[in-house]
């Protein structure tokens, strides 16, 4: 179901003009005056399709070596809105705009259509105008609005990434969909003494780092702060004070060098990630993020334009349940890897622990939704039967039978979300992507169904600043204009929001 | 990299605290030159970025032109207070730029003494810490444009402080800070001998709430 783009012809004006109906529904163009648009020497008309059907359409207008392009119209069937088909229009047209040498696109809109104003304010359109009583019958204003188009497109932009949504402090640099340097600071042995991340901690780590591995990440990439193209940072979702240092920093040192600044999405960096691994993303692809924070499944159609959630955990994070488990067994803190070791010459099939979620009753309301609570709470009490009855544990037996419960679920699900959307594509990402046992299982299973897996190296699978940078780098590449200097650390950012 | 001596001649400063609200001022020499106060104490996130840009612009500056940037180390909630750190660690390397920090209680005493020269009493400063506390210090006058503090900054209950100074007759301050006021204060202290302090730490005065954990029994 991608939507693709492709130039108007002639024969998509029935299609056309079914769209214009219906989205203008007493101000339409008269068949006539689409037509001889369509056809016009000067004019670029666009269709988006999916589905083999068209969706939406828009057209801009310029003459033959002018330096300002009118956008003359946009509009995507109503069922369609809302996944990014009309900022997929607008990048086409923006582009083809600033190929053609405009410096300047203009465009009308109805004063009452805040739609359309926030899709055009997203591509850096500002009201500079009135026009009383434009839309007729109706008698409705029109609003003037002008972007500036920057210079040319930057195909090969020099960003830098800013990510502090956890308790990794991240700053990695990119040169367009290369990777020049990725230093990470964890704070994560100051949380080992509490089995799991302090929010507070964490934060407080932050500020100490920045500095520190700016410095490390510019020197490493052997570039100054002056050559930057852009800035991007995480914004959400994550810990809100531990978001709020890096989105200040970023803030700041965007007003200083005077470059534009991105806000981008912790989760969509994680997908992003794969490029700095394979120099593109093959979409549409499925993505599995699992770490201390997130156990998330992504339906990716387009990294910059159409992420959708398919299921989270509704309880703990699966990096959490292997952290509490490992209290539970006595073993030090990060548990991943805890268990992990003890795990070794176990028997994963000596415990049949609960797998979240998976009954028919579940799986009919949250069939790509994870729940670890009842599993950690079922080794607890496994452990404390033991304990009463005087039996000794068999460690190796329990860990990697819930290391086995933990996997069975995230990979099982995975894998019905790519054959139910046919998509024969799996991507990992995040910190718990580290565990053997998790990619073992996802490599066979994977095998056994067609799915094509990908697994970027573990330090872009962790939080870094690297795969902010790359998703900041796409965003300049693609011409999406700069965030606004007022968004906010958002700590339940949804993962529609790529670019706040 | 949290300093870089400055070579540029200007004397440009800006001051930022975010130990309450958000506070951003640009002062030549002492001499404000713009300030922007926003009250709010939970939009420090949002409001750094513009907020800066704004007082530059209204000081008809650019970022470049800036040669030492003041930061407030609290005391103060610490979520918002670090927004302001932050940023002035990053604004000054952006902007190969000086930095300095100064106490932010220091600042709101001297917004007192440059009303009240002559306050001979001592001088309590006290601001919200939340969880019925307050951050406090405790000043002796004022020495060329530099508040003289005697005692603190530290975090007690009220009853605490009462005790603590019983007997003592004092002045309750318990103004607003302002970046001018910051500025100023890192100003004066440039004149003096020793200087303004490189030190840019945080001034928490309580350590995190977190107990090492323990499994928690699940059967009865």
């Amino acid at each position: 179901m991608a939507t693709v783009i492709r130039d108007a012809q002639a024969a998509d004006l029935e299609a056309i003009m079914s769209i214009e109906q219906e989205c203008f529904t007493s101000d339409a163009w008269s068949i006539e005056t689409m037509n001889s648009e369509l056809l016009a020497p000067h004019t670029h008309y666009l269709v988006a399709i999916v589905d083999d059907s068209i969706v939406g359409y828009a057209g801009s207008s310029q003459l033959p070596g002018a330096s300002q392009a009118d956008i003359q119209t946009i509009a995507v069937k109503p069922n369609q809105r809302g996944s990014g088909i009309g900022k997929a229009l607008m990048v086409a047209l923006t582009q083809e705009a600033k190929r053609n040498g405009a410096k300047e696109i203009f465009l009308e809109v109805r004063a009452d259509n805040t739609v359309a104003q926030k899709l055009y304010k997203l591509f850096g359109f500002k009201q500079i105008g009135l026009r009383k009583h434009y839309y007729q019958p109706d008698g409705v204003d029109a609003f003037v609005m002008k972007t500036a188009l920057i210079d040319d497109v930057v195909l090969e932009p020099l960003v830098l990434g800013i990510e502090t949504s956890c308790d990794e402090t991240g700053i990695g640099i990119v040169r367009g969909n290369t990777l020049l340097s990725n230093v990470i600071s964890s704070s994560m042995d100051l949380h080992a003494r509490f089995g799991g991340v302090v929010p507070e901690v964490a934060a407080r780590a932050h500020l100490e780092a920045l500095s520190p591995v700016l410095e490390q990440a510019l020197r490493e990439a052997g570039v100054s702060l002056e050559q930057l193209d852009a800035i991007a940072v995480t914004n959400g979702p994550g810990l809100a004070g531990a978001l709020m240092v890096g989105v200040g920093a970023a803030k700041a040192l965007a007003v200083a060098t005077g470059k534009p600044i991105y806000a981008v999405n912790h989760l969509v960096g994680h997908v992003g990630a794969d490029i700095l691994d394979q120099g593109k993303l093959t979409v549409p692809t499925i993505a599995l993020l699992v770490s201390g924070g997130h156990t998330s499944l992504l339906l990716v159609r387009d990294l910059l334009n159409d992420v959708q959630l398919l299921g989270e955990t509704i309880d703990d994070a699966a990096g959490e349940a292997f952290d509490k488990v490992a209290r539970v067994l006595g073993l030090a803190y990060p548990g991943g890897p805890e268990i992990d070791r003890a795990a070794l010459g176990g028997n994963p099939a000596a415990v049949r622990f609960p797998r979240g979620l998976t009954l028919p009753k579940d799986m009919a309301e949250h069939r790509y939704d994870f729940s670890f609570s009842g599993l950690k709470t079922a080794v607890a009490r496994h452990v404390e039967l033991a304990e009463s009855r005087g039996e000794a544990l068999a460690i190796a037996d329990v860990a990697a039978s819930f290391r086995e419960a933990v996997v069975d679920v995230l990979v099982s699900k995975a894998i019905a979300a790519c054959l139910d959307h046919e998509i024969p594509r799996l991507l990992l990402g995040g910190g718990v992507i580290a565990n053997a046992r998790l990619r073992e299982v996802a490599i066979a299973k994977c095998a056994a169904s067609g799915i094509e897996l990908r697994i970027p190296p573990l330090s872009l699978c962790t939080d870094n600043g690297a795969m902010i940078a790359i998703l900041g780098s796409q965003l300049v590449q693609s011409g999406y204009a700069p965030s606004t200097l007022d968004f906010s650390a958002d700590s339940t950012l949804p993962v529609t929001t790529i670019q706040s | 990299m949290t300093s870089v001596t400055s070579t540029k001649l200007s004397d440009y400063a800006i001051a930022i605290d975010t130990s309450a609200g958000t506070t951003i001022a640009v002062l030549s020499l002492g001499q404000v030159l713009a300030e922007v106060n926003y009250l709010e104490p939970m939009t420090h996130s949002e409001r750094i970025g513009s907020a800066i840009q704004t007082v530059l612009a209204e000081s008809k500056l650019s970022a470049q032109d800036i040669s030492q940037v003041v930061v407030g180390r609290g005391p103060g909630p610490f979520t918002g207070l670090r927004v302001g750190l932050a940023a002035a660690q990053f604004f000054a390397t952006g902007a190969k730029a000086e930095l300095v920090g100064v106490c932010s209680l220091d600042a709101i005493a001297y917004s007192y003494y440059l009303k009240n020269p002559d306050q001979s009493l001592p001088l309590l400063v006290t601001t919200d810490a939340r969880r019925q506390e307050v951050f406090w210090a405790l000043y002796a006058g004022i020495s060329s444009g530099v508040p003289n503090r005697v005692e603190g900054p530290r975090v007690n209950k009220p009853e605490f402080l009462k005790e603590h100074l019983q007997g003592q007759e004092h002045i309750v301050c318990d103004l607003a800070i302002t970046a001018s006021a910051l500025g100023q204060v890192a100003y004066y202290q440039s004149l003096t001998e020793i200087g303004p302090s490189k030190d840019i730490a945080p001034i928490y005065l309580r350590e995190p709430d977190a107990v090492p954990g323990k499994a928690k029994k699940v059967s009865g």
